[in-house]
């Protein structure tokens, strides 16, 4: 922040947080257009996840035997990153709308790098599946598992691709605390994926 | 009309609407030919009769598009097209190499249209809608590639819109993946892979971009509502068209020969593409509730409504009904496909043309506006005989497809596919029936044009 | 709350959204092809089931018949009439063969190709590889 501003801007600084201030009431937050993006791909995770249900359902046996070769610690540990990377950006969100852009961009490089830990360990697992012959046509659990999980995979990485530009955008002094839209719809498409992860998690390592 | 080479869309909306009767006419005989076998035989038997519906429908949909095109690029840009010169050169390159193309398969064997044109050199030929010698599919990439460059200049020394942006990337897609057709290997499982490319990313995917664009076009013009609006309602609408469209492909991947995880990726996908189809209906109804001003030309806003509503019908519902896989392994390859064909096509493709025609072709005929009331009352006449009989068309194909699922492929005593056609011939007479009022309701389309051309506009 | 939604953010979702979705469709078709030698039945792709593709392409059967369901439905599937004939590539190839140039009167006949010997060998080995396609079942029963 220019500490050399002149008083009349202060005034207008204020003005600029009363605005902030009535902006934190609109919901949803962020732009409109990415809850319709965000509406579309819970729906498409919704289906795929009742699919899952329901061929699970069928199929007890067969997915209870497979789903203890997964690696349930690596996931428990990218369930912490993604957790850890939400709360974040949540503090991110709150820095820049107090103004503080450096602490804002801090927090994003963080929530960035929890998720290059997830896509790391992740990985990790996906060699390991390779290496034992696991494909997309090994069996249903297999096909379903792997299916759900890099479907998810994709989305963490075009979540990282979307808040590396808000951090970029961040740096080159776009948001303020009155204006910060772009930072909001990050962060709202970045919880998504956490979200999924949170539903994924269980019902694909844990639940049986 | 504001700009003069706007008029370049003239020969391609009457060549669309030719074409169009051509289309129709033969598709009566198929119709035909499937109640009374020899029909024609053996001078037009129904794989030719069914190649020229096919692909008259293919090109007139093309020229429609291209004339689409032509017309409002440069009034979107706010200036003259790059050159009127060679959109009329494209014109009469693309009609001719059409022309003959269809008289090749109406005048020799197609096994000897095969040979003339050289088709072992780089065989392309005989794969289902991309029936055309080798050589014209060479001739399409280069009209489409003068195309896409005349419409490129224009745009890049006008103003730039998201309607020409969105228009053009479609039209850019068209042509990218029109280059599929040129891959056919000897394996037949990736023959038909590579094979969906072109149509199904077509027809589900860019096609849906050009739409959408059209529409979009005419709804700003005709109901004055906010550009900015109608530009977020497009954009929302070919994002969604996409996401759910790529992969839903999958859909025809189930029984092809690829592996079996298609099954669920297709279904999941596809089953959520009507969604940018339902989406498109609200937009086109919003749009117009929401209206600035009554447009004079009240027949091209039937038409942008009903495309709309028909659009999800064929595509959405009617694709729906037989997507997911379970349901697909029964009714693939039946009358049930042919009738999410037809509706599809008219509603999406041939509906969105006569949008545009409808909108275009008084201005493009002199006029400030709009026809007079008495050739608007007949076009709005044209349109719901058309629509409604496409409806009735559907309706006896899906009959007969339920009837062909249920006797062929579902009891405990399946008969033979011969036997069961024999059992659904008073649907087939029926859908021809429909067919004959298609076709008056086509004739009294072309007499919109004739009548009442000296009387006044409608205010 | 309409102020909030952009033009901006909604073009950024298409065009982030068509490269997502493009890239992941890309990916699973590179699956596809890495695991199509255990259902393509490629190691029957000879020499002359090559030669009875292009016959099958160039007097356009795709007109009347389907193949594997895709094509016209004026005619029976061919995906699997090699079984449906016995196993037998005779059965094809005299059916072809015997078509009448004229036609039956009041119904569908197939169209007499004049096909030489290889071309007809050819188009029946064609239809034999066909049937082999691992193509999880379909259709449903012979019947096609």
């Amino acid at each position: 922040m220019n500490l050399s501003r002149p008083d009349n801007e202060r005034t207008s600084k204020d003005a600029q947080y009363l605005q902030a201030a009535t902006h934190d009431r609109i919901y949803p937050p962020g732009d409109l257009a990415i809850w319709v993006f965000i509406l579309a791909e819970l729906l498409v995770f919704a289906v795929f996840f009742s699919a899952y249900a329901l061929t699970r359902a069928n199929n007890a046996e067969l997915f209870n035997t497979c789903q203890l070769t997964l690696d349930a610690n690596a996931a428990f540990i990218n369930t912490l990153a993604l957790i850890s990377s939400s709360y974040f950006v949540m503090r991110a969100v709150a820095a820049i709308r107090e103004a503080k852009t450096q602490q804002c961009i801090q927090w994003l490089i963080a929530a960035l790098a929890m998720g290059c830990v997830f896509l790391i360990i992740k990985s990790g697992e996906y060699v390991h599946h390779y290496q034992a012959g696991i494909n997309l046509r090994t069996n249903l659990f297999y096909m379903f598992y792997l299916s759900l999980t890099f479907f998810h995979f994709m989305h963490v990485i075009m979540g990282m691709v979307i808040l590396t530009a808000v951090t970029i955008k961040t740096r080159q002094g776009h948001y303020s605390a009155a204006e910060h839209t772009g930072v909001e719809t990050g962060a709202s498409y970045w919880h998504m994926v956490d979200i999924i992860w949170l539903i994924l998690f269980p019902l694909v390592y844990i639940m049986r | 009309m504001q700009y003069q080479s706007q008029a370049v869309a003239k020969p391609y909306f009457i060549a669309a609407i030719g074409l169009f009767v051509g289309q129709i006419l033969f598709g009566l005989i198929m119709g035909l030919q499937y109640v009374i076998g020899d029909f024609l035989f053996p001078e037009i038997p129904f794989n030719v009769a069914r190649m020229v519906h096919t692909n008259l429908l293919i090109v007139w949909i093309l020229f429609g598009f291209m004339g689409a095109a032509y017309y409002l690029v440069p009034e979107e840009s706010e200036c003259e097209l790059y050159s009127p010169k060679l959109a009329l050169l494209m014109f009469w390159v693309f009609l001719i190499a059409g022309a003959l193309t269809i008289l090749g398969y109406l005048l020799v064997p197609y096994a000897t249209l095969a040979e003339m044109t050289g088709n072992s050199l780089l065989p392309t030929m005989g794969r289902e809608f991309l029936e055309q010698p080798t050589i014209t599919k060479i001739g399409i990439v280069i009209v489409a590639l003068a195309f896409l460059f005349n419409l490129g200049m224009t745009m890049l020394k006008g103003r730039k819109t998201v309607i020409t942006l969105v228009l053009f990337i479609g039209l850019v897609g068209l042509a990218v993946f029109f280059l599929f057709s040129f891959f056919n290997p000897d394996n037949l499982v990736r023959d038909k892979l590579y094979w969906w490319f072109v149509v199904h990313l077509w027809v589900e995917g860019v096609w849906e971009l050009i739409l959408g664009a059209i529409l979009a076009f005419v709804l700003i013009k005709t109901t004055g509502v906010d550009r900015e609006v109608i530009e977020k309602w497009l954009y929302v609408i070919i994002a969604l068209a996409l996401i759910t469209g790529i992969i839903g492909t999958g859909h025809h991947f189930f029984w092809i020969g690829l592996p079996g995880y298609w099954q669920w990726w297709g279904s999941i996908f596809s089953a959520l593409e009507p969604l940018p189809f339902f989406m498109m209906t609200v937009f086109a109804f919003n749009m117009v509730n929401q209206r600035r001003r009554n447009h004079p030309n009240q027949a091209a806003v039937l038409w942008a409504l009903g495309t709309s509503v028909m659009a999800f019908l064929g595509a959405g519902v009617w694709g729906f009904m037989h997507t997911l896989a379970p349901v697909n392994y029964y009714t693939h390859g039946t009358q049930i496909t042919a009738a999410h064909g037809h509706m599809a096509f008219y509603g999406a493709y041939a509906m969105i043309v006569l949008t545009i025609i409808s909108y275009a072709m008084p201005m493009l005929r002199g006029r400030k506006a709009a026809n007079s009331g008495k050739s608007q009352i007949l076009e709005m006449w044209s349109f719901w005989l058309m629509t409604v009989s496409m409806v009735f068309i559907t309706l006896f194909l899906t009959a007969a497809g339920v009837l062909q699922v249920y006797t062929q492929r579902y009891t405990d005593n399946p008969q033979p596919f011969m036997a069961v056609q024999e059992r659904l011939e008073l649907f087939y007479w029926m859908r021809e029936a429909a067919g004959v009022v298609f076709l008056i309701g086509l004739i009294i389309y072309i007499i919109s044009f004739f009548a009442g051309s000296n009387e006044p506009e409608q205010a | 709350m309409s102020k909030t939604f952009t033009k901006s953010m909604a073009r950024n979702i298409f065009y982030g959204g068509s490269l997502f979705f493009m890239l992941l469709f890309a990916a699973l078709v590179f699956d596809s092809e890495s695991s199509l030698p255990d259902t393509d039945n490629r190691q029957a792709i000879t020499e002359e089931v090559a030669l009875g593709k292009l016959v099958w392409e160039q007097n356009n059967c795709i007109g009347c018949h389907s193949l594997l369901g895709e094509g016209a439905y004026f005619a029976p599937e061919l995906g699997n009439v090699y079984t449906r004939f016995g196993n037998s590539t005779e059965a094809i190839k005299a059916f072809i063969a015997s078509r009448p140039k004229e036609g039956i009167p009041g119904r569908r006949s197939m169209p007499q190709f004049n096909l030489s010997e290889k071309d007809l060998n050819a188009v029946a080995e064609f239809l034999k590889y066909s049937s082999g396609i691992k193509n999880s079942n379909w259709p449903p029963n012979i019947q096609g």
